[in-house]
């Protein structure tokens, strides 16, 4: 037996021993091309004479090297081998002794020592025995997990707006109507004066005009900026007023009062959610609506309580025995999606009859309708198929396209639709979801995929040094936010609609606030408009101050995390976890830059190792500070923000593609089909809820030649993706 | 690997043989009543990677010891606690902080089990008001994912901290606890969930099975509530938690001493109540971008500099005293085991049964990784402090001992002689126990 670390000549009798191992785990078929590719090799074993051997220990043990692969190599080198950010190893050609010879020198990377001669031999045994190329095959027979889908917050609260339909949710997003009933005086004008525009004493000079109305009331409804604002009406261009119908106001320092007014997106002042436990994602999980997530009694506390708040506010409307089963069939029907049992049906008409009267009766069924678990989970189970498999129900295929494009609970005529079998056959799913597509509450959705796939949610609570950013408020924080929500909104459906243009987009869609930070020309108007780059410095989302702030600490850069972002999020290559005592960082010296700092980490080779595939990405990044500002000199020294993209389509490919701007990274990114790939895991990983596993190879493999034949068009995927069979076929 | 394996085993046949001598030795004492586990992120400063000797550890020997710097706050408790070094939570993913995380209360590689947390909360804590209270300081911020969460309800499974006290207060002090007959959540309704959710049940896979089962778990517990079955106790009227200063402001940095104090009083008072009879403080989260430098009046308060938990903690290969992140790293530990020695205060201050709170709880303090530096997952850091169930005024050295031992010696001081904890137990800590 080696001993650990150490260093022998390849033996060529052990080495030869394998391939008897292989005769007795792989099957004779696939075994054929490895024993020909070995022939020569096996009869020189022969004629050394195999017989010498005895000791099994030495030969690689394809059983423990399964396990050994799984731990330790597959990260990288993908599950079949088919390699990921580590190279492919299927087909390896250079024979067995220089695979094992290299994992014991090499492998793991950056902590050889974690797998000796032992564990490399049986390594290698499985790799070149079990570890087959096995082109993907693929046919009708796709299927994904049946499971229920806890309600995420977001989707949780779009829900309940919708079944108390409170609220269009059709508003733009930052909208507020102002309204005034002067009486008992008349004034021709009325405008509105406030933080957003000025505190303009005219309409002339920008303030926003009330129109008139038949009654004599004044009204107006426009966009304005997400944060907190103060306002006055000023009546005919002279008379400032303090709003009678807004509560809430301060001090205007003159012995008056502003008005206050706080501009949130889908600012529902009723949130029921509020106090509900975070939707936690695993490790390396972007996205809210992840699996995994349980209820716990802290759920069931809040739960409960929102189920009774809510229950007070719905219109129930039915106060005598005849309507009972009636409102309980239709609000059963909204709230569980589908249409009661009549099991679930007697379970509630017994609660109603056992209350004093048929109001406090529905009520106690309302609270116990939206605490129940078939309205709390998405139901995804299907029902039997004659296949053997599960097909979705129609309703849970309503469910889960209004879920999955609108984030909310399916409508009543999408019931209906269901209702009429309209989602069972594959035109009629398809035509719901192009409808659902084209729902300004898509944009909702696809802006919050936008801001969790950059990582930027971050941005809104991430801790900044005052001293450095004193200008970073929380309004601030909310425009960077808002400008990758919109912008991936814009680009999906007002821009191109393909992946090119989130990367490569010389535009952005900012505030006055963002644009002072990016260096542009305030917009004309209060609110987000398209502004464009000139200066060459960003480009797409690299450029957001979202993804920059949140792939930062307080008060500097991390090259790391923008590097490992780009490596994970926009090009699906993951790298091993720091090895074991990774953390002996070396002594770095303070005031330099951080491009220094790092470089002094990535000197030591073992470090390297790794960092090498984030480190030269990231530092292309530095110049932009710890809340994505522009700078050229940091510490008083000048900033070197040369970067190279290596390694594009995957680690150990070797390609280099050098950039000095964000614009030039993007070309790169953008040009890979690693980021076509990636995007369409990402997407499925938002809109599924769940890492893909080996049972989703083959729908992603049809979503990526699909996204790639149609020139990158994010609408289209998001077709694809509830067309794949495996989104209605179960198992 | 294999020396330490051999040693291990040796140490876990010593321990086979030594317990039934204890057993004999002493009268079988009451089981510790409750279980508070206070984590911290980030380790400590251990031995460092050009294998400088651990700045954590005690001198001396088990019982005539002398407590480091870092563990210094712990000497007024010295007497009813028990410093355990040399435990290592194994192998797998030894190097890195998620990966120590998800070992650290489950002793499963991954976090594929229940925590001991959970554990007592199932076992002990079963007819508690609340089976657990997971309490946690800026534990959720910057939307940290599960893996950064200690306490697994199930294997991969996180339960979710919560980090506002006056939040936690009302749910457990707030709002009526129990619900009269008629009000629109009283026991019926929970039974028409109940009942659906048994329905749904029936029609799912074995993988929902597990969610549902857990789902069930928590309207059971709910149900005691509703039902009224599980009140404060008597003894505690109008209760009391002063949060007026962090309102609003759950996530700066400055206020996170405020708060951390905030859910050690209400960890203390709720159990004081009877509320519940296990939980976790959880005090940030692994590779913490805590800025403790921001807090006031603390020897780390430096308003001009960003000097955060993980960035200290990678203070440099060796103990250097002239280095910044060094010195402040040390003076961050200090800080974490001075609150454990706040908690400890707070259970030895409040009466109960002719002794204090502490008599009857044990207090587990842990973090992910031993040495910050070098995220190693052997030598860890724990102390156990609390009652009469364990000797206290010891320092337990045993290296290469599996952490899961201590997992499975905390189940047994609780009372619950199951003959494993995690994956890797062989046995009860020898001396830990009384």
């Amino acid at each position: 037996m080696a001993a650990r670390g150490e260093r022998q000549p390849i033996d060529f009798q052990r080495g030869r021993n394998v391939t008897h191992a292989r005769v007795t785990i792989g099957g004779e078929g696939a075994l054929l091309p490895v024993v020909r590719a070995l022939l020569p090799a096996i009869a020189a074993a022969l004629l050394l004479g195999c017989g010498r051997q005895s000791a099994s220990a030495e030969r690689g043990d394809a059983a423990r090297g399964a396990l050994l692969y799984k731990e330790q190599c597959l990260v990288c080198h993908g599950a079949k081998g088919e390699g990921a950010s580590g190279p492919r190893l299927l087909g390896w050609s250079r024979g067995e002794d220089a695979l094992v010879s290299t994992i014991d020198a090499r492998m793991p990377l950056g902590a050889p020592e974690r797998c000796d001669r032992d564990c490399a031999r049986a390594i290698a045994a499985y790799i070149l025995g079990d570890l087959r190329d096995q082109p993907l095959v693929c046919n009708d027979d796709l299927a994904s997990p049946r499971r229920l889908r806890l309600l995420t917050r977001v989707e949780y609260r779009n829900t309940i707006r919708d079944l108390l339909g409170e609220k269009p949710a059709t508003t733009a997003c930052g909208t507020h109507t102002f309204t005034l009933d002067p009486a008992p005086r008349a004034p021709a004008t009325v405008h509105v004066a406030g933080s957003f525009n000025g505190w303009a004493g005219t309409i002339g000079k920008g303030g926003y005009p009330l129109a008139k109305k038949s009654d004599g009331t004044f009204a107006l409804t426009r966009e304005l900026p997400i944060g907190s604002h103060q306002y006055k009406f000023v009546l005919d261009e002279r008379d400032w007023i303090t709003d009678p119908a807004n509560p809430n106001r301060v001090s205007d320092g003159f012995g008056g009062q502003n008005s206050v007014l706080s501009i949130s997106c889908g600012g529902d002042p009723f949130d029921p959610t509020v106090a509900f436990p975070v939707d936690v994602r695993p490790e390396g999980f972007a996205y809210d609506s992840a699996e995994g997530r349980v209820v716990t009694s802290t759920h069931a506390d809040e739960y409960r309580r929102a189920a009774s708040a809510i229950a007070k506010r719905v219109a129930i409307g039915c106060s005598d025995t005849t309507c009972v089963e009636p409102f309980l069939r239709s609000f059963g029907r909204r709230a569980f999606r589908r249409p009661l049992t009549d099991k679930e049906l007697s379970r509630y008409r017994a609660l109603v009859s056992g209350r004093a009267d048929v109001a406090s009766g529905l009520r106690a069924a309302v609270s116990a309708f939206l605490a129940s678990p078939s309205f709390l989970y998405r139901s995804e189970m299907g029902a039997p198929s004659p296949d053997g498999a599960y097909r979705l129900t129609g309703h849970e295929l309503a469910t889960a396209l209004s879920y999955g494009f609108l984030g909310t609970t399916p409508d009543d005529g999408l019931l209906d639709a269901a209702d009429r079998g309209e989602l069972d056959t594959a035109e009629g799913l398809e035509r719901h979801a192009r409808r659902l597509l084209g729902d300004p509450r898509a944009r909702t959705v696809v802006g919050q995929f936008g801001l969790q796939w950059v990582l930027g949610t971050a941005i809104e609570s991430a801790n900044k040094s005052a001293a450095m950013f004193p200008d970073l408020n929380a309004d601030l924080r909310a425009s960077m936010a808002e400008e990758s929500k919109r912008f991936v909104a814009h680009v999906v459906f007002d821009g191109s609609g393909k992946l090119d243009e989130l990367f490569l987009a010389n535009y952005t869609l900012a505030d006055a606030r963002l644009a002072k930070l990016y260096g542009l020309p305030a917009p004309s108007g209060s609110g987000f408009e398209k502004l464009s780059f000139t200066d060459g410095r960003r480009a797409g989302v690299l450029g957001h101050a979202s993804f920059l702030g949140s792939a930062a600490h307080s008060d500097q850069s991390s090259p790391i995390r923008r590097g490992l972002f780009v490596r994970r999020q926009l090009l699906c290559q993951e790298l091993p976890p720091p090895p074991p005592n990774a953390g002996g960082v070396p002594d770095v010296d303070p005031s330099a830059t951080t491009r220094k700092r790092f470089a002094q980490h990535t000197a030591d080779k073992f470090c390297a190792s790794c960092h090498q595939h984030i480190d030269p990405i990231g530092f292309g990044f530095e110049r932009f500070d710890a809340i994505g500002a522009f700078r050229v000199a940091e510490n008083g020294q000048p900033i070197d923000a040369a970067g190279d993209m290596t390694d594009v389509e995957g680690l150990g490919q070797g390609t280099h593609a050098p950039f000095s701007s964000l614009p030039e990274l993007a070309q790169t990114i953008a040009a890979s089909s690693a980021s076509r790939s990636c995007f369409v895991r990402q997407w499925f990983r938002f809109t599924r809820g769940y890492r893909e596993g080996a049972a989703d190879l083959c729908a992603l493999e049809r979503l990526r030649k699909s996204f790639d034949a149609s020139g990158g068009d994010i609408r289209a995927l998001m077709i694809a993706v509830v067309l794949s069979p495996d989104f209605v076929r179960r198992r | 690997m294999k020396r330490r394996n051999f040693l291990a085993a040796m140490a876990a046949a010593a321990g086979a043989l030594a317990a039934p001598r204890d057993r004999l030795a002493r009268a079988s004492p009451a089981p510790a009543q409750r279980l508070i586990v206070f984590y911290f992120p980030d380790g400590i400063v251990g031995t460092s990677s050009d294998g400088g000797r651990s700045a954590w550890h005690p001198t001396g020997s088990e019982t005539a010891f002398t407590l480091s710097p870092q563990l210094a706050a712990l000497e007024p408790f010295k007497d009813r606690s028990v410093v355990l070094t040399g435990l290592s939570s194994g192998p797998t993913d030894n190097g890195n902080h998620p990966g120590g995380a998800k070992k650290l209360l489950t002793g499963v590689d991954h976090g594929n089990g229940e925590s001991i947390d959970q554990f007592v909360a199932r076992t002990v804590g079963k007819a508690a008001p609340h089976r657990h209270l997971y309490l946690g300081a800026m534990a959720n911020h910057n939307g940290a994912s599960g893996d950064k969460h200690v306490s697994y309800v199930a294997a991969g499974k996180t339960a979710t901290p919560e980090d506002d006290p006056q939040r936690a207060f009302d749910r457990l002090f707030g709002a009526p606890t129990s619900a009269p007959a008629g009000d629109d959540t009283d026991a019926s309704v929970l039974d028409v969930v109940l009942g659906d959710l048994l329905d749904l049940r029936a029609r799912v896979g074995d993988a929902e099975k597990v969610k549902l089962d857990l789902h069930l778990d928590a309207l059971r517990d709910l149900e005691k509530r509703i039902k009224g079955l599980a009140s404060p106790a008597a003894s505690c009227t109008a209760p009391k938690l002063s949060t007026g200063a962090i309102e609003g402001k759950l996530y700066e940095p400055g206020m996170f001493p405020a708060i951390l104090r905030a859910q050690i009083d209400l960890m203390v008072l709720a159990m004081s109540c009877g509320m519940s009879k296990s939980g976790v403080i959880q005090g940030s989260h692994h590779t913490s971008e805590l800025i403790m430098s921001r807090f006031p009046g603390t020897e780390m308060h430096d308003p001009a500099f960003d000097m955060r938990s993980h960035q200290a903690s990678h203070y440099g290969p060796r103990h250097d005293a002239a280095k910044r992140e060094y010195r402040d790293y040390l003076a961050q530990r200090r800080w974490w085991v001075a609150q454990l020695a706040y908690l400890l205060e707070r259970l030895r201050a409040t009466p109960e049964a002719g002794g204090s709170m502490l008599d009857h709880t044990l207090v587990l303090m842990c973090s992910e990784v031993a040495d910050g530096n070098t995220h190693s997952h052997d030598d860890l850091p724990f102390v156990l402090a609390g009652g009469a169930a364990i000797r206290g005024g010891r320092w337990l050295h045993a290296p290469g001992r599996r952490h899961s031992d201590l997992l499975l010696s905390i189940a047994r001081a609780m009372g619950e002689s199951i003959p494993s904890f995690g994956e890797a137990s062989s046995g009860v800590i020898p001396g830990l126990l009384a």
